[in-house]
């Protein structure tokens, strides 16, 4: 199966006015998206994240290197026609909220009877159908990214890519954007979030890249890269918290983590005690943690003047 | 050409203010067409006529200068892009936005052209073609700062195209129309300019042939140009 996004050792550094003066803010990147995927795209601050988003969309070419989307170069205009794109602190032109979807629609090549139809679907997907007569440029900016979702499934895209797509929006949207974003997955189509928040990040992702410094810093399915792969969560019944440096629950339960490599002699100890083990299981990390754990072991984040 | 015209539509939607500003000065022209004894004042009337006509031709490289520099400093630029709209097609969406807010303009100042100028003894057919002489020639100017501002910033794109505009004017003058050939923009002011009672505008359609010539020419540097633009790199 054709990959829908796929960079191969793209470069793109940002020339200065000024001689001698050039950001690199993508270094030999290369990455793949396959179909029917929810893929997480993370990094601090000026990682390249925008960067490599807009490279794809075609605003900006690669210094070196190339890449595809949906099986054409990036900036084909065909190619274009089957995505989504919701820019990072999305700017939109003020007019009413469904002539202004209609438009955007249209410039997809939609018309007639089924673009209006569209425009009040995506509308009401976003929970702005009350609102489809007013004036965008008198909306709040959680508003105005919801409107910016909704121009960019009016398509019924294959493949969406959004920057920081719920980054103004209130947690009950947040779920809201959640569950529309599984449901599109289940539909087979397609998605590249890029996000500060980790924890959607978490939630709903199905792999995830960490960019770092314009390079690739972890790449992987989310789960895997939850797992600390160096502790393990132990539940124990019928022994003191005590020596194990363990907390007892309501349950009577005693929990407690140790090292992988200790495990089996910590077992033992419960068994030798007269307890007995109810769960192993390996300790999960937060997404928060690796990022951390990738910023900390690649140095510090965005140098001055590197775009985003 | 769907998505040119789309764009087109919305460049004079977003331009309705400056528009609707052009617009008071031609009704100060239909207001003082109502004055009594208007005869009296007619080359005051013919002199406002072409002021504001100038103006125009002056507001289209303002239009076109300042298209893409506020698409990109707004990023609303990256919506329309992020959609099947070839950079080529943007471009031509904004010519024929800038094209079809100056046919506004001079619409209604043919409309009111006739009324004021043609009961002072101005023949109204010369009206017309004066107006669509200068909205070929809003359209080349237009076209002119476009291409400029693809690189430039508005500032310099509009001392870029008066450079240009002003060698074809500096070539007509001093060769008294001998290359208005290759020099349509002083052709077609001209007509204006130098228009009186005695010697309305001359009707010169080659002069706006060539000027569309031209605009072809501009448009397809501009379209090169732009192709190659980091178009979501912040403008200053």
């Amino acid at each position: 199966m054709v990959p829908v996004l796929e960079f191969e050792g793209i470069t793109k550094e940002y020339r200065s006015v000024f001689p001698g003066r050039t950001v690199r803010a993508l270094e030999n990147f290369s990455l793949t998206v396959e179909q029917g995927e929810i893929f997480g795209f993370l990094g601090p601050n000026g990682a390249g994240k925008s960067t490599a988003i807009h490279l794809a969309m075609g605003f900006m070419r690669p210094t070196a290197g190339k890449g595809r989307m949906l099986g054409q170069p990036f900036g084909n205009t065909n190619a274009r026609r089957r995505v989504g794109f919701l820019a990072e602190n999305v700017a939109l032109y003020h007019r009413p909220a469904e002539q202004l979807i209609r438009f955007y629609g249209a410039l997809n090549g939609m018309q007639g009877r089924s673009l209006r139809r569209r425009a009040a679907e995506v509308l009401a997907l976003v929970g702005l159908s009350a609102e489809a007569r007013g004036n965008v440029g008198r909306f709040s900016r959680g508003m105005v990214q919801r409107i910016g979702l909704a121009q960019a499934i009016v398509n019924s895209p294959e493949f969406l890519i959004l920057d920081e797509p719920t980054s103004a929006l209130d947690p009950v949207s947040r779920v809201a954007v959640r569950d529309l974003l599984r449901s599109a997955r289940e539909a087979g189509k397609t998605i590249f979030l890029s996000s500060h928040l980790l924890s959607e990040v978490e939630l709903i992702s199905d792999r995830v890249a960490m960019l770092h410094r314009g390079k690739l810093a972890r790449l992987g399915k989310t789960s895997d890269l939850l797992q600390s792969g160096t502790e393990t969560e132990i539940v124990a019944r019928g022994v003191s918290p005590g020596p194990f440096r363990g907390t007892l629950n309501g349950n009577r339960l005693v929990k407690f983590t140790v090292p992988i490599a200790e495990q089996r002699a910590a077992l033992e100890r419960v068994w030798a005690q007269g307890g007995e083990v109810v769960s192993v299981n390996p300790v999960r990390r937060s997404l928060e943690d690796v990022f951390l754990e990738v910023t900390r072991d690649l140095g510090p984040s965005a140098s001055e003047g590197r775009t985003g | 050409m769907r998505a040119s015209l789309l764009i087109a539509g919305n460049f004079v939607r977003e331009q309705r203010w400056p528009i609707l500003v052009l617009l008071l000065w031609v009704l100060l022209l239909a207001f003082l067409g109502l004055l009594p004894d208007v005869a009296r004042s007619r080359e005051d009337l013919l002199f406002i006529f072409k002021q504001v006509a100038v103006y125009v031709v002056a507001f289209s490289v303002f239009f076109g200068g300042s298209a893409i520099y506020n698409e990109r400093k707004t990023r609303r630029i990256l919506a329309v892009l992020a959609k099947a709209v070839a950079r080529h097609e943007y471009l031509s969406g904004l010519v024929l936005g800038v094209t079809l807010a100056c046919a506004i303009l001079f619409f209604a100042l043919g409309l009111t052209g006739s009324w004021v100028l043609g009961q002072v003894g101005f023949p109204v057919s010369t009206v017309w073609f004066l107006m669509v002489s200068l909205v070929a020639a809003c359209t080349l100017a237009g076209t002119v700062a476009l291409m400029f501002s693809t690189f430039l910033n508005p500032f310099f794109s509009a001392g870029a195209t008066a450079l240009v505009l002003g060698a074809q004017l500096a070539i007509g003058y001093f060769s008294k129309g001998r290359y208005d050939h290759i020099a349509p923009f002083y052709a077609l002011i001209r007509s204006v300019t130098e228009s009186s009672y005695q010697t309305p505008g001359r009707w010169m359609w080659s002069g706006i042939l060539v000027a569309l010539v031209q605009t072809g020419f501009f448009w397809l540097l501009a379209a090169r140009i732009f192709t190659r633009v980091d178009i979501a790199v912040a403008v200053e």
